[in-house]
């Protein structure tokens, strides 16, 4: 997916090294929890349900539209008609909408998405993966799914539609997330008019619509999550990994979380206090840097010393299996350690961290 | 849902209230992304595209494949070319681009036919003898369609292939043009209809046309519905002078971003250039 970043073994090693200092030093001067700016509108397509583009620093642009559509849900029973107005008397018992918000059921696969990257196929397997990543990060918390639910019998189906507008410079994940996390901010859907479990019937006033995803009120809740991409290179952990980055990168991780609202007291002036970020996802992701060609010691290249004639394949061989040089590139192979897991979580999950930093920038962008 | 035409005739105004020689509102920007070497944005109307230019570049490995296997189609006609470079189209039609939510595959038919239309007309445009061994991606989104589908990418390709700085003989402009009744009614008397919307495109028989600059060269026709060959001269008439139209607008756009960017600073003024500015 990401593109092979054409740099020679000598400077992949150099900027392994350099990112590996303690703090590291990053090629465009960034501290190692310093996102890129970007810039960000929400609105843009009056056809769809909610809609958003995102420009990354380095130039990458993603579009996200949100469609909605009205679906009868299927019974998993079976259209039992006695079981059915059973179910209508237990509830109109009962009286309260308590017992309806328990009896919703929400399905995962409500939610639609899909990702289009221009050159590439669409069943391209790394597009399904990044796909299925977004879509498991925003039905983890649960919550969309339940947000989708009209009634008993019918429910909201709801595309997204991702589309990468530049090509593919970097791996595209986090802007694709921000993107449908803004996207998903700025989605409204018809207001309900009709109650129970009738036919649905819509407000047709658009100014009436409300958020899916509320801002104010007594409705404010949770937030979309999103997914950030985590590197590690040697001992440093970096956040929003350039192209460069990412190519030396010991291990990539997705890291996707959500924020929970506390309800806030009655009466209370605080304002910005009730952020709660929980961890709901968390993919190792296989960076470009695996796929590198290994570099040859100044001591065994015989190009340099012009001694014997060993063929170029022999030498290689050794390389690969000498214990690694200071200085010289290979590959980085195995797993991710748990200290660096343990780690990442640590930075991404802090009071005041990364992930609240991004989300601040997330809510200061105006829904139109 | 069936357009009713009937009324036409009577105030000889359109559904939009448009008469029958009104383009729809054309906006267009250049240059909207950083990072690719050209890259555009045109409203026709309701519709919306976006267009990305990469290259001249090396071809890319992936994308010589496919051009060759037939998968892409747009690239088979340039796919091995050694001694110019090979133009390959891609347009991604978004799911939410309707009105009713359709996803369309890369692999559809209608998607196939506009990537290798353009291709060809672009081909027979840009100096690709220039650079041999390279290819061209052009890269066409659809964010939302209202007609004219065709018509609108062919113009933004246009302009982002001018600010990649491709070199190129003139504009490719193009249009659609149809008739005010159906195939079916016979009418001898319909009158030409200058770019349609989608309504008028599902109830009427239309074609777009491309030229080349303000000549009268077509650079690509394309007309899928039925017709009445008596009636095609009149409607090629009105589009070839929608495109000369079109041409304008997009000329207009094109020479308010060069003065934006010498005024700037980005690029430096020379002789040449302050004539035109003084216009």
């Amino acid at each position: 997916m990401a593109q092979q970043t054409l740099l020679s073994p000598a400077e992949l090693a150099y900027l392994h090294s350099s990112l590996s200092l303690s703090p590291p030093i990053r090629p465009d001067g960034r501290t190692s929890k310093q996102f890129r700016p970007l810039t960000a509108e929400t609105g843009i397509l009056p056809g769809t349900n909610g809609s958003a583009r995102v420009c990354l620093a380095d130039g990458t642009e993603a579009i996200v539209g949100v469609k909605a559509e009205i679906e009868k849900t299927a019974d998993p029973l079976g259209d039992d008609g006695e079981r059915y107005r059973e179910y209508v008397k237990s509830a109109s018992g009962v009286g309260g909408g308590d017992a309806d918000e328990d009896r919703r059921e929400a399905r995962g696969e409500w939610l639609e998405m899909t990702v289009e990257i221009p050159g590439l196929r669409d069943d391209d397997a790394g597009t399904v993966f990044l796909a299925e990543l977004l879509r498991e990060a925003l039905l983890a918390d649960g919550e969309l799914a339940r947000k989708l639910w009209i009634n008993r019998r019918f429910h909201w189906r709801l595309y997204l539609d991702i589309l990468l507008i530049s090509p593919p410079l970097s791996y595209p994940l986090p802007l694709l997330s921000l993107t449908t996390h803004l996207a998903l901010l700025a989605t409204r859907l018809p207001r309900l008019k009709s109650e129970g479990d009738e036919d649905p019937m819509f407000d047709d006033d658009w100014e009436a619509a409300p958020f899916l995803y509320p801002r104010q009120g007594a409705a404010a809740g949770s937030r979309p999550s999103i997914t950030l991409l985590v590197v590690a290179v040697g001992d440093s952990i970096l956040f929003d990994p350039s192209k460069e980055e990412l190519a030396v990168a010991d291990s990539a991780l997705a890291v996707s979380l959500c924020e929970v609202r506390r309800e806030r007291g009655q009466g209370s002036m605080e304002v910005d206090s009730g952020r709660e970020l929980r961890l709901v996802a968390m993919r190792t992701i296989d960076p470009p840097s695996r796929l590198t060609p290994p570099g040859v010691p100044s001591t065994a290249n015989l190009a340099a010393s012009g001694t014997a004639d060993v063929p170029l394949q022999q030498k290689q061989q050794q390389t690969a299996d000498e214990a690694p040089q200071e200085g010289v590139w290979k590959a980085p192979l195995g797993g991710t350690p748990f200290a660096v897991l343990d780690s990442i979580i640590q930075a991404v999950l802090e009071k005041g961290g990364v992930a609240d930093e991004v989300l601040d920038g997330l809510e200061g962008v105006d829904l139109t | 849902m069936p357009l009713d035409t009937s009324t036409y005739s009577l105030a000889l105004l359109r559904i939009d209230g448009r008469r029958w020689n009104d383009l729809r509102r054309l906006h267009a920007q250049i240059h909207t992304q950083e990072a690719a070497d050209g890259s555009s944005y045109l409203e026709m109307g309701h519709t919306k595209v976006m267009c990305v230019v990469t290259g001249p570049a090396e071809p890319q490995a992936g994308q010589q494949k496919r051009g060759t296997a037939g998968g892409g189609g747009a690239g088979a006609l340039g796919g091995g070319q050694k001694d110019a470079a090979s133009i390959v189209v891609n347009v991604v039609v978004a799911g939410f681009s309707s009105v009713d939510r359709k996803r369309r595959g890369r692999n559809d038919r209608r998607i196939q036919e506009m990537e290798i239309t353009i291709q060809k007309a672009l081909a027979a445009n840009l100096h690709t003898h220039l650079f041999p061994h390279s290819t061209i991606t052009v890269s066409l989104h659809v964010l939302s369609q209202d007609g004219s589908l065709l018509a609108a990418l062919i113009n933004a390709t246009t302009l982002a292939l001018i600010d990649a700085g491709i070199p190129m003989t003139d504009y490719i402009t193009a249009c659609t043009a149809g008739s005010t009744s159906s195939y079916a009614a016979g009418d001898d008397s319909a009158d030409p209809l200058l770019d349609l919307n989608t309504q008028e495109e599902q109830e009427l028989p239309f074609l777009t046309v491309a030229t080349l600059g303000d000549s009268d060269k077509v650079a690509a026709l394309v007309c899928e519905s039925r017709v009445q060959v008596s009636r095609l001269e009149g409607m090629l008439v009105v589009g070839v002078d929608g495109c000369r139209q079109v041409r304008r607008l997009l000329d207009g756009i094109v020479r308010a971003k060069g003065s934006k960017m010498i005024k700037e600073g980005v690029v430096q003024r020379s002789d040449l250039m302050a004539v035109s500015l003084e216009e």
